[in-house]
């Protein structure tokens, strides 16, 4: 018999390589990239909105909710005090509401996707695919523990081990809520890029339904994050007023509270 | 510049954690401004602080209370560079005139909308310093928080 010849075997060999890769990719298809810095999308005629503000009107709250929103609301005081007044991170999920018209950045490789927020340089890490951490290894946190997974084109990600939210300025949570969000890539009439981002907020303490919230991103164009980290102005005080105790010869002994006092002073 | 600390919020004792919340409250709340007025004052600069989470500036103003240093507060730093802000571009002595929005029980102070500096002006919302009215389309911003 016959063998067939070489270059033959060659073109056949790359002609079903070609169809097993294009059937792939029909399985598959191709993951957007969310890399790159982004800010609140505007639509045509818009003014960029805060997105910082009380708690939104209807909420579908459960009375142990509506409790702690109006005890929360007594806590503020006077002056209406906010996390990040006090250089906190703003939390899940404010953050992604862009509080102050800030930009946000995302950078994503197969396996993660990280999001910071300039204020803070606040920073939330997205784990992607089988490797995650045990649930019993999770430390609550402000911002969760953040699973993530592909559904066609769409990021899925579900964060739970958040710490209590009741300061979360739009959606107020408790530390037993469950948010998933869903991202997205798309153009809108004009080209731009948007980033669509959608969260339902799940949370038996506070709500009897779950709350959705919708955002849209459009890329920050020139645009580049800023230095923002408010605590380092009290250290730099803090040596400061050392360095003057110890050009005049005095014990070095200040402590952060002077620093605070001394501020008060010259208030 | 001299650095100046702005608020924190970290593990402190009560006393602390109490002085700090007032230092902070006076800082940072949106209420105890009137953004629906504008008024231009005309000083000389005494301290710039373009630090986040809000900026202070510290001017020596005269008027027909007396001279005294007043201080105004203003939005963060990533908005003064996005604004048009440069490094040093304030400098102690010189003379400045400040768009505020002025506090509600007329004490001195205010919220910094715009201001004007060596002939050079940074608004937020497109309001000039000198006539209160804006430069160009929009309105006065509120601090974002």
């Amino acid at each position: 018999m016959r063998q067939p010849s070489l270059p033959l075997c060659k073109i056949v060999l790359s002609a079903v390589l070609s169809l097993l890769c294009a059937a792939t990719s029909a399985a598959e298809p191709e993951r957007p990239d969310f890399t790159g810095l982004w800010t609140s999308y505007r639509e045509p005629g818009q003014r960029g909105a805060s997105g910082f503000g009380g708690p939104r009107a209807d909420l579908p709250l459960t009375a142990e909710g509506k409790r702690r929103m109006e005890e929360y609301g007594k806590l503020l005081g006077p002056e209406r005090a906010n996390p990040a007044a006090y250089c906190v991170d703003y939390g899940v999920p404010t953050m992604m509401e862009l509080p102050g018209g800030y930009p946000i950045e995302f950078t994503q490789k197969p396996s993660q996707l990280t999001i910071i927020y300039e204020v803070e340089n606040e920073t939330r890490r997205v784990y992607i695919g089988d490797r995650q951490l045990p649930a019993d290894q999770r430390l609550p946190s402000r911002s969760g523990y953040s699973a993530g997974h592909w559904e066609g084109s769409t990021l899925v990600v579900r964060t739970t081990d958040l710490l209590d939210g009741q300061d979360q300025g739009n959606h107020p949570h408790s530390d037993k809520a469950a948010i998933e969000e869903r991202f997205s890539l798309g153009k809108d009439a004009k080209g731009t890029t948007v980033l669509s981002y959608e969260a339902a907020i799940t949370d038996p303490v506070y709500y009897t339904a779950p709350v959705k919230i919708q955002r849209k991103y459009e890329p920050l164009k020139d645009g580049f994050i800023i230095p923002y980290r408010c605590p380092d102005e009290f250290w730099y005080a803090l040596v400061e007023m050392r360095r003057t105790q110890l050009k005049a010869g005095h014990p070095v002994d200040a402590h952060m509270s002077d620093v605070y006092k001394e501020r008060e002073a010259k208030e | 510049m001299t650095r100046l600390i702005r608020t924190l919020a970290i593990a402190l004792g009560a006393p602390a954690l109490a002085l700090f919340a007032a230092t902070a409250g006076a800082h940072h709340s949106a209420a105890q401004f009137d953004f629906s007025q504008r008024v231009t004052i005309q000083g000389v600069v005494k301290e710039f602080n373009v630090t986040n989470p809000h900026t202070a500036a510290f001017v020596d103003v005269t008027d027909a209370k007396g001279t005294r240093t007043v201080q105004y507060e203003g939005h963060s730093a990533s908005h003064f560079f996005r604004a048009g802000y440069t490094r040093d571009m304030v400098h102690p002595g010189d003379k400045i005139a400040i768009l505020i929005a002025p506090r509600h029980d007329g004490h001195d102070g205010g919220f910094i909308q715009a201001f004007t500096v060596n002939g050079k002006t940074v608004g937020f919302g497109g309001l000039s310093p000198e006539t209160g009215k804006p430069a160009a389309s929009g309105s006065a911003e509120a601090p974002p928080k």
